[in-house]
């Protein structure tokens, strides 16, 4: 195993390349371009084997990832900011073919160039998985982890991982790199399930010619999960039920339940085989065991907080830090069993719902309403168009946290 | 932990030189964490990149507010940019200057190192790109780093062709450098901000001190084909009675006329400090 200081724009490249993904394409946009380019000068120089397309922009990289996919390709794109918003109906469409594309996003606010979690959050509905990470490590090892959740079975579903802007993409760190043999008996060849070409597809060809020969055609799944009719998704069949579509919108939210479940097995397996692994793969915790109340924050400002948590924990204030990593799907039980122990939840948001309200502090809040017994549950927003925030800035939400100061949500920073 | 902040203009390679030095002192075995402040970066404005130090894994995400250390890649940075703004009392400031530390302008409760980079960057590199000697002299000054560890942490930052010359102007700067000595009795350099309501273009503010190496027109040379004036960037080159004239508040010191005249006429000679 080998070790470098790299940023973390590089660490993406690193967990691309590790992944042996063999269709790229993307367009460049900051603070994401430099992924672009170790990714390219890998292709180059021969160290990664894959089909490195240029694009004209966002949509047709998005596009051409969804279709790559389809035939049995492992690809990957990557974006930022603006460039998120341009892909937005493209990234529908990938969802919606259950296609296992991978993307990187360096959040990037749309208010200025530097870092804030709105262009990403703002694609919750699209229907992909979305994970926060808190260092370069944590983004090389989800870089991973993702193609793993995305090709599950169970899962089916793309994956976009994010890293903060300038804060990881540009900072460099040390970063352990996996052996690329350990990755390799890990993370097996990528096989889809669409019949486009007979050499990526998992399914025996003679076993396809037999089911068209026997006149059953495209409206019976031929699957490994035909007649469960929680994986029909995968026929590429949508008039199987009528005209009634309604089901492709069930059909996904239960893929995303069952995301949950992958993840935190992923993150566990991930774990054993690497010794590195991220709280349960949806949130961590962080010196809660005691605690009063826990602060909840995402992406770099979760790095922050554990400096403000250990500081305040050296008074003797018993505070915790819980880390969100996965926002989509969300960790609700999670959040109700937290809530059972703790009398506040103050979440910092590094994003807002303009007219509402932060949105994990949306989420969060709904998720321990039915609790019998529910914590307060308190919002602030942080480092919102890039804003600097500082360790005093965390220690500040996390007094008022720990008071329980009732009110609406604060702006700190 | 120890934090370090550096200051240089674009083009000096501050971005490059804390990533070298967090590269150097993880090779030495402590966790280190390199960060530039990215905005609208050109070159010759002024610029700051920070580096950590620490025996564990660095979660801090903000930027260095109270550096141990300054790191000054430009003798005339500290004229328009407070370089010492938090810097811990007690603290070092090494600084590329070719004068003595009390000609710096740098004043307080803290040493300062000198060493003239900029020459060592002209006499080895050919450029004036002063951050790999400034490191030579930061290995020295502080003793935090081998002098090894940065020949090392080089390779993995800079194309092949340019390391044997960094390497050299590291060790330079190294023996070159002058010891650290107390300043707080010295007489602190007035910072001017310079102020514009107009926008931030070359014609609203005078750029005369992002400079290094000015361009000087020998009028007998001059055949007054105006190519210099053609390819002038921040048009600050005229003529008068058919020959190129240069007006020094607005050009950079970027080299182009020099490069771009046919009969060489246009000589760069290092800016007085």
């Amino acid at each position: 195993m080998k070790s470098e200081v790299m940023v973390g724009n590089k660490a993406v490249a690193y967990a691309t390349k590790l992944a042996r993904a063999n269709l790229i394409a993307a367009y460049p946009i900051t603070p994401q371009t430099t992924i672009v380019e170790y990714l390219s000068d890998f292709v180059a120089g021969g160290d990664l084997k894959a089909e490195f397309v240029t694009v004209e922009g966002e949509i047709t990289a998005q596009l051409v990832c969804l279709s790559g996919s389809i035939a049995g390709a492992r690809t990957f794109t990557a974006t930022s900011g603006e460039g998120l918003l341009y892909m937005s109906h493209a990234l529908h469409h990938t969802a919606r073919y259950w296609a296992p594309v991978v993307m990187a996003v360096c959040n990037r606010s749309v208010r200025t160039m530097q870092p804030d979690h709105t262009d990403l959050l703002a694609q919750r509905e699209t229907g992909w998985i979305q994970l926060y990470c808190e260092n370069n490590q944590e983004v090389l090892d989800t870089g991973i982890m993702a193609y793993k959740i995305a090709e599950d079975d169970r899962v089916r579903l793309p994956v976009a991982y994010a890293l903060d802007g300038y804060v990881l993409s540009f900072t460099a760190e040390p970063v352990e790199i996996p052996d690329q043999e350990k990755v390799d008996a890990w993370l097996p060849p990528f096989k889809t399930q669409y019949p486009v070409l007979p050499e990526t597809w998992d399914h025996d060809l003679e076993e396809y010619k037999k089911h068209w020969a026997q006149g059953k055609g495209i409206n019976e799944p031929f699957t490994p999960f035909a007649g469960d009719e929680n994986f029909s998704h995968l026929t590429m069949v949508s008039w199987g039920k009528g005209h009634d579509l309604q089901w492709r919108w069930r059909a996904h939210q239960e893929a995303m339940m069952r995301a949950k479940k992958v993840i935190r097995e992923v993150n566990e397996d991930y774990g054993k085989h690497f010794g590195r692994s991220y709280g349960n793969g949806l949130l961590e915790e962080y010196r809660t065991e005691d605690a009063d109340a826990v602060i909840v924050a995402m992406g770099t400002l979760a790095s922050t907080s554990r400096v403000a948590v250990d500081n305040l924990r050296k008074q003797g204030k018993k505070i915790g830090l819980v880390k969100l990593k996965s926002y989509r799907p969300f960790p609700d039980e999670e959040f109700r069993d937290i809530g059972k122990r703790v009398g506040t939840i103050g979440v910092i948001d590094r994003n807002i719902s303009l007219g509402e309200n932060g949105i994990a502090y949306g989420s969060i809040r709904s998720s321990v309403y039915d609790l019998k017994d529910r914590p307060k549950v308190l919002g602030f927003y942080a480092g919102l168009a890039g804003r600097e925030v500082r360790v005093r800035d965390i220690e500040k939400a996390a007094e008022m946290t720990l008071k329980g100061a009732e009110g609406a949500p604060t702006w700190i920073g | 932990m120890i934090e370090i902040r550096f200051h240089g203009r674009g083009g000096q390679g501050a971005v490059t030189a804390v990533k070298i030095l967090a590269s150097a002192i993880y090779l030495e075995g402590k966790f280190t964490q390199a960060i530039p402040m990215y905005g609208t970066e050109r070159r010759g404005a002024p610029v700051a990149a920070f580096c950590r130090v620490d025996d564990t894994r660095i979660r801090e995400r903000d930027l260095v507010h109270e550096p141990d250390m300054v790191v000054v890649l430009d003798p005339l940075l500290n004229r328009s940019v407070d370089v010492t703004d938090g810097l811990k009392k007690g603290g070092l400031v090494i600084v590329n200057h070719p004068g003595a530390a009390k000609d710096t302008g740098l004043a307080g409760d803290f040493k300062v190192a000198t060493v003239d980079a900029t020459k060592i960057a002209l006499d080895v590199i050919g450029r004036p790109i002063t951050n790999t000697a400034i490191l030579g002299a930061f290995a020295k000054a502080t003793g935090l780093v081998k002098l090894e560890s940065l020949a090392e942490a080089v390779k993995s930052e800079l194309p092949a062709r340019l390391i044997p010359t960094n390497v050299d102007a590291m060790k330079k700067a190294y023996e070159a450098t002058n010891a650290p000595v107390d300043a707080s009795g010295f007489k602190k350099a007035e910072i001017v901000k310079k102020t514009s309501t107009q926008p931030m273009i070359s014609y609203s503010r005078n750029v005369s001190d992002w400079r290094v190496i000015r361009p000087v027109v020998d009028k007998a040379k001059c055949v007054g084909c105006k190519r210099c004036w053609v390819y002038c960037p921040e048009t600050a080159i005229s003529l008068v009675d058919n020959k190129a004239e240069i007006n020094y508040d607005y050009c950079k010191g970027c080299g182009i006329c020099s490069e771009e005249c046919l009969v060489h006429a246009i000589k760069m000679e290092r800016e007085e400090v």
